[in-house]
């Protein structure tokens, strides 16, 4: 209006030409695939799910060979009267080991870590904070260490409990306390305290405003961390095997490991198939897990203060 | 409801060697509409946490409708909040999250529904029991809020910024909602907010709070015309301030005998404010008591100055002009008179009005 402009006078609407060529550019940028990258991707995952793939078939061949595919059948998982992980009894109670100790150490390391959580974010104080630090030290810290240290712990001081099953669950729960005390811990911090103040604004006493809002708030990261640790002890091998008296301790991970190791051949596939099995059970636990976390946390997806465990639970 | 009376008495709060509520001591009326005016960090929304219970007072007593309640759990106060971002439970539905409260006064299956759907008709949202808080516009969800504290029939409601989320459309319809439904139902409000507007518009008193503590209280028009301090003049909106020095105290009460100042080398009279003040003080004046003249030789309570900028507001327009004793004062004019279409540089007289200024002790400003 005042004055003149010193810009060259150009019709609105039609970018100058240097304009338009920078978009055009950008454009290119933006849609082309970077290939390179693609595929070491694509080379990566063939090179860590081949062997696993391979594994996996060869629990199917028909033959006893782990390297020559004879046929398709069921055998090493049902048809072999001696040998199948159906029939053959180290096989078998190995896959119920494990599940017992997934179950155990689920059912008492949730509820306690969860307990811990809270404690520490109410404290708050640096005590609190060390406390908070310890936990996640268990997820640098070597399990070897943590399983050997524990090990000499039950054998030398604390010899009222027996190795076994007792001393599994044990070991297990203070391994995988982290997951739930640090998920929970987090969606504590993004929840924050007005929802527990409403409750009790509203009538609740201390106890039924966590009973009624925060536990119902904070179920998705329980329940995430459950799958976590669920999962986490079908993998476990180190504290498992320390800590396993003899083979009705066994779980899959140690069974598949000595006999893989040491064994004869002659059953070798029912390995492949117990590995099958273990490798089913996590996945299908993850699986599971990701689409309930999906499911409970719906209505949060769509706001823009959405409590993101992705990173964790694969979503 | 009867009731609803609220005595503060010296209520202090200290969060470590910090004194966030200073001996805080206010009286609201039942059935009236109190707001806690101040910028953020002056102590109003902690000493809305100490009534409804959330925060423990360091000193002081809280008395609701005579029975001190200054040390009891939240969930034994007939006192009930609308949180600033509504704190509505994401995991229940509109109508389970205004019955929540419910549950807790034993009240029948019957009982219930019928306090649901009245609470939900009071804010218009019968139709939406099924929907999901995160379903809800931020306007909605702050009706469910509402909704969710009115259904328990406190005696004193207390609203921790309820519009600060809205935009500012939806702030100003709310407004009014707001202060149909408190006179509607006469329930207490106890209103935190730092939007001067908002406070002005709504409430029936203000409290003007600094630094921990009160610095004024009363009706929106006596806190607007009349601050007590410079502070509170330049808080309440835009006010223009200028250094004087009283030559002559005039006597309070009198408008026949106002003070007389001098600004620089201009002589002034004000009748407004603590006209028997000495020394030097604080004049302050509001944009739309100072009137702009053509130039002419100067006169009582005149100074003349140079037009610096205008800026059109829409229902009117801002003239800055800087005056000849070295300060900018701002004026509003009438988008139709002469003052709103002249341009920077044209020199002006500038009229205060001896009613219009007040005269304000400088120390006591913060």
């Amino acid at each position: 209006m005042t004055g003149t402009s010193l810009a060259p006078a150009t019709a609105p609407g039609i970018a100058p030409p240097w304009v338009s060529r920078t978009r055009r550019f950008d454009r290119i940028r933006r849609l082309r695939r970077p290939s390179l990258l693609c595929g070491f991707v694509w080379l990566y995952l063939l090179w860590s799910l081949a062997p696993v793939a391979l594994a996996i078939l060869f629990s199917f061949n028909s033959g006893s060979s782990v390297n020559e595919w004879q046929g398709f059948s069921m055998r090493w998982y049902t048809g072999d009267p001696e040998y199948s992980v159906l029939h053959d009894p180290a096989l078998h109670a190995a896959v119920i080991q494990t599940v017992r100790l997934a179950v155990l150490t689920t059912v008492i390391a949730i509820p306690v870590g969860v307990l811990f959580a809270i404690g520490v974010h109410r404290w708050r104080s640096r005590q609190a904070s060390a406390w908070t630090f310890l936990m996640l030290l268990a997820f640098v810290m070597p399990e070897l260490i943590f399983g050997v240290g524990i090990f000499l712990l039950f054998t030398n001081l604390f010899t009222i409990v027996r190795l076994g099953t007792t001393a599994q669950v044990l070991a297990l729960v203070a391994w995988n306390i982290s997951w739930p005390a640090v998920i929970v811990r987090a969606r504590l911090q993004s929840i924050g305290d007005e929802y527990e103040e409403a409750a009790k604004d509203l009538g609740a006493s201390a106890i039924g405003a966590v009973r009624r809002v925060l536990l119902p708030m904070l179920f998705p990261a329980v329940f995430a961390s459950a799958v976590l640790v669920f999962a986490g002890v079908i993998d476990d091998f180190v504290i498992v095997d320390l800590l396993s008296s003899n083979a009705q301790t066994q779980p899959m991970s140690v069974i598949i490991y000595t006999l893989g190791a040491h064994g004869g051949s002659a059953d070798a596939p029912a390995l492949n198939a117990l590995a099958t099995v273990m490798f089913v059970m996590s996945i299908v636990t993850v699986a599971a897990g990701w689409c309930v976390y999906r499911l409970l946390t719906r209505g949060e997806r769509d706001r823009s203060e959405k409590i993101s465990l992705g990173p964790l639970t694969g979503g | 409801m009867t009731g609803g009376t609220v005595t503060l008495n010296n209520l202090t709060k200290r969060f470590g060697s910090e004194c966030a509520v200073d001996g805080v001591s206010a009286e609201v009326a039942a059935g009236e509409f109190f707001a806690l005016l101040g910028p953020s960090g002056c102590g109003k929304t902690t000493t809305l946490r100490m009534l409804a219970g959330f925060e423990d007072p360091t000193k002081g007593q809280i008395i609701l409708d005579g029975e001190e309640v200054t040390h009891l759990p939240p969930n034994k106060r007939k006192v009930n909040t609308v949180f600033q971002h509504y704190a509505l439970f994401p995991f229940l539905d509109v109508r389970a999250n205004v019955a929540f409260g419910l549950r807790y006064q034993h009240c029948s299956k019957r009982e219930l529904d019928q306090r649901v759907g009245e609470a939900l008709e009071l804010v218009e949202l019968g139709d939406y029991k099924r929907r999901k808080p995160a379903q809800l516009s931020g306007g909605q969800q702050q009706r469910v809020a509402l909704a969710r504290a009115l259904v328990l029939r406190p005696s004193v409601l207390l609203l921790d910024e309820p519009l600060g989320a809205l935009d500012a459309r939806m702030r100003r319809t709310l407004q009014i909602e707001l202060k149909v439904l408190q006179e509607r139902v006469g329930i207490t409000f106890i209103y935190v907010t730092h939007d001067q507007g908002e406070a002005l518009t709504m409430s029936d008193r203000v409290a003007v709070m600094a630094n921990g503590r009160i610095v004024q209280v009363g009706s929106p028009r006596s806190v607007y015309d009349e601050p007590a301090d410079a502070w509170v003049a330049d808080f309440l909106g835009v006010s223009n301030l200028m250094d004087a020095v009283v030559r002559m105290p005039g006597i309070p009460g009198n408008r026949e005998r106002p003070c007389t100042l001098t600004v620089g080398s201009f002589e002034l009279e004000a009748s407004g404010g603590t006209v028997d003040a000495a020394g030097k003080v604080r004049l302050a004046i509001r944009p739309e008591r100072v009137s702009l003249h053509e130039y002419q030789e100067s006169a009582a309570n005149r100074i003349p100055g140079i037009i610096e900028r205008t800026v059109f507001l829409g229902s009117t327009t801002q003239v800055i002009v800087h005056l000849a004793v070295g300060v900018a004062i701002q004026a509003l004019a009438d988008n139709t008179s002469e003052a709103a279409s002249w341009a920077a540089g044209t020199p002006v007289q500038v009229c205060l009005p001896a009613d219009g200024l007040r005269v304000l002790p400088i120390d006591q400003a913060s």
